[in-house]
């Protein structure tokens, strides 16, 4: 179970760091990868253009700098994020929510040549049993790779755009006034919103059970309207939007 | 309308605009933001602040919390970041903060040389007291034949570095490798501590032995002069990035009362300017021993070999470790 990790900030608001998933890090580690691989490569190719005496020197070297140097040369620049991490959404932060700086990236990357020992194995274990998933690299340095989705302002409003509401009649309006309480309201909001996230199936079964708690609790008596339609009508009748016509 | 729709309609416009003024900085510095902005960006993280706590108060919809909980994390990382990194002042970062580290953090050099001298003792004697035991401590890639026929080899067959191009790719390899090893080292002590005193004593035993297996088959002085030159640098850099791993490590696993994040914290430029220095010595190490260390006496008399070991020694440590009087400021 990923545990969020709480940072007071100076003005005294408690923010949560919410750890990024294993599956979103090791993609972004692969994607990663394959960019420095290509970037080796590349260099590899250019290298023909210098002189023979330092061609060998210039392509371990630059080699060397990048397969070392790309993850903290980003995390410092992109403030926590590679190429891989940005797409993916992750980012690096210090534990106490703050960028990484130069010294800890390179910690934290430098310590990844165990934690890649032996396929990966010792950082994947590492990150599967800490509650913030932290691989030893980030544990050296303080640090946690967080998600950074933004998400969308919900808007309430937009719930309650619906063309028909056959529930929006003096009874049931008067009924969701002085029976549904602020949680009950949020749980119709929150299944709206998160409806094109689930599957089929599940979105389904959770909004006929959803519904029937609702067709009981304001006695609704319609045996053919769905459980979806039935917790869409009541969350726009509480989001007081007016038919749309 | 409920309180939360209004809390929500009112709020809204402000969260896009905030997000909108973070996604602006994230990659242009704030330079490019203007002042107005910058002071508008300020407000609004300090609105969104007030609407998360409210917002907690107010509600449990976990999409909204997690909206101004991002928002708010974002700014709070972008208003409380360090200082903006300024241009490096190279001259200063390696001649005054480099000197100063090592100086302030003598000890861990110590103990981390001390490991690795010990290793070598052991490694020494051992082959001293029983030769056949030589094979048994080295890796099979280092049993390599007789000392004396490799000197042999050395000292009367044409230079094996000949030109530029193969000095330079032996020397690049050479050094990627240390630099490797080094990692390696300081990975292994910052995690465990043990583990960096442990690979620092493995690394001495093999010294240890190599060393003893020439001195017994009479060409001590040619062992000298080949690992001289590039050893003076090459074995201090190893023992430096194990120290700096010894740091690290202490502030990972005895943080004291400082607590954990603290220490580690405290010790992070330490560590960084150690192993700044030990890139630029492998580099150098690695360069020295992909050319001049393996010229043959007909070229370079092993005096002058022996003559160069001590001097880069010597400047090495008259770069890290003199000026005595300015650690106690």
């Amino acid at each position: 179970m990923k545990q969020r990790r709480l940072v007071h900030s100076p003005e005294h608001v408690l923010i949560e760091l919410v750890p990024a998933g294993l599956g979103r890090r090791f993609a972004a580690f692969l994607l990663d990868s394959a960019i420095i691989v290509g970037a080796t490569g590349l260099i590899s190719t250019a290298s023909a253009i210098l002189p023979e005496a330092v061609r060998a020197m210039f392509v371990a070297t630059a080699g060397f700098l990048v397969l070392w140097g790309y993850h903290t040369w980003f995390e410092v620049r992109w403030n926590g994020q590679s190429p891989g991490k940005r797409i993916l959404r992750i980012r690096v932060v210090d534990g106490r929510g703050l960028p990484v700086d130069v010294a800890q990236s390179l910690v934290r990357n430098v310590v990844r040549l165990l934690d890649i020992l032996p396929l990966g194995g010792v950082g994947m274990l590492s990150a599967l049993l800490d509650s913030q998933h932290r691989r030893l690299g980030d544990r050296a340095s303080d640090t946690l790779v967080v998600s950074d989705e933004q998400l969308a302002v919900p808007r309430v409003e937009a719930l309650g755009a619906r063309r028909f509401n056959s529930l929006r009649t003096p009874r049931v309006l008067r009924l969701v006034d002085h029976r549904l309480g602020i949680e009950e309201r949020e749980l119709l909001f929150a299944l709206c919103l998160r409806a094109p996230h689930l599957s089929e199936r599940a979105r389904y079964e959770l909004f006929e059970e959803v519904g029937e708690h609702y067709r009981v609790r304001l006695g609704v008596e319609d045996p053919h309207l769905s459980g979806e339609n039935l917790v869409r009508g009541i969350a726009s009748l509480c989001a007081g939007a007016e038919e749309s016509t | 309308m409920t309180d939360l729709e209004r809390f929500i309609a009112e709020r809204g416009p402000r969260w896009k605009r905030l997000g909108a003024l973070l996604d602006e900085v994230q990659d242009a510095p704030e330079s490019q933001l203007g002042r107005a902005r910058l002071q508008e960006l300020v407000l609004l993280y300090r609105s969104a602040c007030a609407d998360l706590n409210q917002a907690r108060a107010l509600t449990a919809n976990p999409q909204l919390l997690e909206n101004v909980n991002q928002l708010v994390g974002r700014g709070y990382r972008f208003l409380y970041r360090g200082r903006a990194s300024s241009r490096l002042d190279w001259k200063g970062f390696f001649l005054r903060d480099v000197p100063a580290t090592f100086r302030r953090e003598e000890r861990w050099v110590r103990v981390a040389a001390a490991a690795l001298l010990l290793g070598a003792a052991v490694g020494f004697g051992a082959v001293m007291v029983n030769p056949a035991q030589a094979e048994a401590l080295l890796p099979p890639q280092f049993v390599a034949g007789r000392p004396s026929d490799r000197v042999a080899q050395i000292e009367s067959g044409k230079e094996r570095i000949d030109s530029l191009s193969k000095a330079t790719e032996f020397g690049s390899y050479l050094y990627t490798h240390n630099l490797r090893v080094s990692f390696l080292t300081f990975a292994a002590g910052a995690l465990t501590f043990a583990g960096g005193l442990l690979l620092l004593f493995y690394n001495g035993v093999l010294l240890g032995v190599v060393s003893a297996q020439y001195i017994l088959d009479g060409a001590g002085t040619f062992f000298v002069a080949w690992v001289g030159p590039h050893g003076a640098l090459e074995l201090p850099s190893i023992v430096f990035a194990g120290a700096a791993g010894l740091l690290a490590g202490r502030a990972l696993l005895m943080p004291g009362e400082r607590g954990r994040p603290a220490a580690l914290r405290e010790s992070f430029p330490a560590v960084f300017r150690m192993l700044s220095a030990c890139a630029v010595l492998l580099v150098c190490a690695g360069l020295i021993e992909g050319s001049f260390s393996q010229m043959s006496a007909r070229s370079v008399p092993y005096p002058v070999k022996i003559a160069v070991a001590c001097g880069l020694f010597a400047a090495m440590c008259g770069w890290l470790f003199a000026g005595r009087a300015e650690r106690a400021r």
